[in-house]
């Protein structure tokens, strides 16, 4: 087959360039974990990964991180909506704010929010009395999770909104469509595959996230004890081939996931996008 | 339905956008709002649609006072310049989007929409592309979708907002052309706004001329142009040369060519204005009694029926343009550098008070 010319230069470097440094990035430290874990019988892999600990940390970890992301999906559109669609003081500081969970250290952020939510805290205080206990519970797992992944949302969304035309809107309305259905019908159309992809992120994030939650967890084994601690606790006893059992596991299940959320949205966006 | 537009105000912070605007557009009129950008011609159209309302004034439909009524309760259809189609729907949804949106009360049935819906591509001569998003459309059909799909809630008035703005010259003579045809069908009371003069002249029944927030002149595209009533009107229709003058003992004058002037008090210190088109600017090689001033031709464009002469004025530095028919120009036999003696004809004066 005869060569195409291209108007872009440089293809097979940038191409071959892309591939050496995801090897060595991403693709070699992950096989390393599959090889890793292979020095296990597959008996032994299988006690591993499906003993009661583990199975209730996996329970907790995606539960969690898919409420989260979940939270965010929906607070994040309203935040990004608020930034983008109103002018009022202090805005930029607002939206300055809203990429903090990425750039605190998440042990910070970890032990900032068991403060405000333990027992004594500013507003665990609030809360004790009526029954409902935040720190060292499933429910601080959430809220970790949530505080980290918020960005993600409002990051990809925004942008979509500060590009829809207000025209559409004005389009609709003129055709006698009502607030609701001309959000639900016109706006939301277009937002979709950014808010499938924030969420994605955030999910993604919330899976992985150690530093946080670890803090505000409790770590109490089959109640709070997140899969990554897991791992951790493993590798601190020298048990290297129980840890990347557990990681690769966790590994097969965001790539799954991570997976289907991607069809979902290759699926909403070859009605939109491809005739852009 | 009639649209009456009384005293409307609109300011934008320290802008005033529109400043005491009366208008009457009578049932099945088009009419065209004419200007300059930022002259206002948008901001009004839209506070006819409802999508702005003004700080003074009011909006009769039809008698009635819509000042406050909803856009959705308008029944207007609102066409914009980039169109503004749902680009994640097919032609066919895009045009059926009104019908579908309505209350259950009011919503035709499916098969209903369905006859609605092909009936207006007929219409728009698109019904071929009923299954294609909008993004794979030309301009010009897309416009036709969005004017499809503003006619199917069969609204009361219609108003376009710089509708061919955006298209190429050929297709905007093209769907002007089909626009008038199609106002001419359907007699719907229909306002469109341009900057365009020429489209104005061709598509409207009544031109309403505005500046600086305020209507400059209203009337039909004959008498705006033969009879502008406003310096400003003059120099946007068309082109016009201008001579500037002292008005001396109640005359103004250009070079040598007394004008008379109806000035109430006679200093004068006031200027004049003459105006003048560039075809009423004859030119002869002989002076005569109606030769204003001596001139140079100094550039000749000769494509078409007329021939474009620009002119330099031999007692002043100004620059003169006049347009001769080609049989006109071949008997002067002019080149560049020729010398001739000016004639205007047709000469509208206004003084400094009214400029």
């Amino acid at each position: 087959m005869a060569q195409k010319k291209n108007v872009l230069p440089g293809f097979n470097l940038s191409l071959g360039y892309t591939i050496l440094y995801l090897s060595l990035i991403v693709l070699i430290p992950l096989s390393a974990a599959f090889i890793r874990a292979s020095s296990l019988s597959l008996d032994e892999f299988w006690h591993i990964v499906t003993a009661p600990r583990v199975m209730a940390s996996y329970r907790l970890t995606f539960g969690a991180s898919l409420i989260g992301a979940l939270i965010n999906a929906f607070f994040g559109l309203l935040t990004a909506w608020v930034l983008v669609r109103y002018s009022f003081p202090g805005k930029k500081i607002i939206d300055a704010f809203v990429d903090l969970p990425f750039a605190l250290p998440t042990a910070v952020a970890g032990i900032a929010l068991t403060a405000i939510y333990s027992q004594n805290g500013w507003i665990g205080s609030f809360l004790e009395p009526h029954g409902i206990k935040v720190a060292f519970t499933p429910l601080g797992v959430v809220i970790a999770l949530t505080f980290i992944g918020l960005p993600f949302v409002v990051r990809t969304v925004q942008p979509v909104l500060e590009d829809l035309e207000t025209e559409t809107e004005e389009a609709a309305a003129s055709l006698g469509a009502g607030r609701l259905t001309t959000f639900s019908r016109i706006i939301f159309p277009s937002i979709w595959p950014a808010l499938i992809t924030g969420f994605a992120l955030s999910f993604a994030r919330a899976i992985g996230e150690y530093g946080s939650v670890i803090f505000i967890a409790g770590n109490m084994p089959m109640v709070s004890e997140i899969t990554p601690l897991i791992i951790i606790t493993k590798l601190e006893q020298y048990d290297y081939a129980g840890a990347t059992a557990v990681a690769v596991v966790m590994l097969l299940i965001s790539f799954f996931l991570l997976l289907l959320i991607n069809g979902l949205q290759w699926f909403t966006n070859r009605r939109n996008q491809e005739f852009r | 339905m009639s649209i009456e537009i009384r005293n409307i105000q609109k300011s934008f912070g320290n802008f005033q956008a529109l400043s005491n605007i009366n208008l009457d557009v009578p049932t099945g009129e088009l009419v065209a709002l004419l200007g300059p950008s930022g002259c206002g011609k948008t901001s009004l159209l839209r506070i006819i649609a409802g999508l702005e309302s003004p700080d003074v004034g009011t909006i009769l439909f039809h008698g009635d006072d819509a000042t406050h009524r909803d856009v959705r309760e308008r029944q207007v259809g609102f066409v914009f310049q980039h169109y503004a189609l749902f680009r994640h729907m097919t032609v066919f949804e895009n045009v059926a989007f009104g019908l579908r949106v309505r209350p259950k009360s009011t919503r035709p049935t499916e098969g209903e929409i369905h006859r609605r819906v092909r009936e207006l591509l007929d219409l728009v001569q698109l019904d071929w592309l009923s299954d294609r998003y909008p993004p794979q459309l030309s301009g010009g059909q897309r416009q036709r979708i969005a004017l499809a799909r503003a006619l199917a809630v069969e609204p009361k008035v219609l108003l376009l907002d710089e509708p061919f703005g955006a298209l190429d010259a050929k297709v905007r003579k093209d769907l002007r052309r089909w626009l008038r045809r199609l106002h001419d069908e359907l007699h719907i009371t229909s306002v469109f706004v341009t900057h365009d003069q020429e489209e104005a002249l061709e598509v409207a029944d009544r031109i309403v001329v505005m500046n600086h927030g305020k209507i400059e002149q209203i009337g039909t595209p004959q008498e705006v142009y033969d009879h502008p009533s406003t310096p400003f009107v003059y120099q946007f229709l068309g082109n016009v040369n201008l001579f500037h003058s002292r008005v001396e003992s109640g005359k103004a004058f250009i070079g040598n060519l007394p004008l008379e002037v109806d000035a109430k008090d006679e200093s004068n210190n006031s200027t004049a204005f003459a105006y003048v088109r560039p075809h009423d600017i004859d030119i002869q090689k002989e002076s005569n009694i109606q030769s204003a001033f001596e001139a140079k031709v100094i550039y000749i464009h000769s494509l078409g029926p007329l021939v474009r002469l620009e002119l330099q004025r031999e007692d002043q530095s100004d620059i003169i343009e006049s347009e001769l028919t080609r049989e006109r120009f071949l008997q002067l036999d002019l080149s560049i550098g020729s010398k001739v003696y000016v004639q205007p004809k047709n000469i509208r004066v206004f003084l400094n008070e009214t400029a």
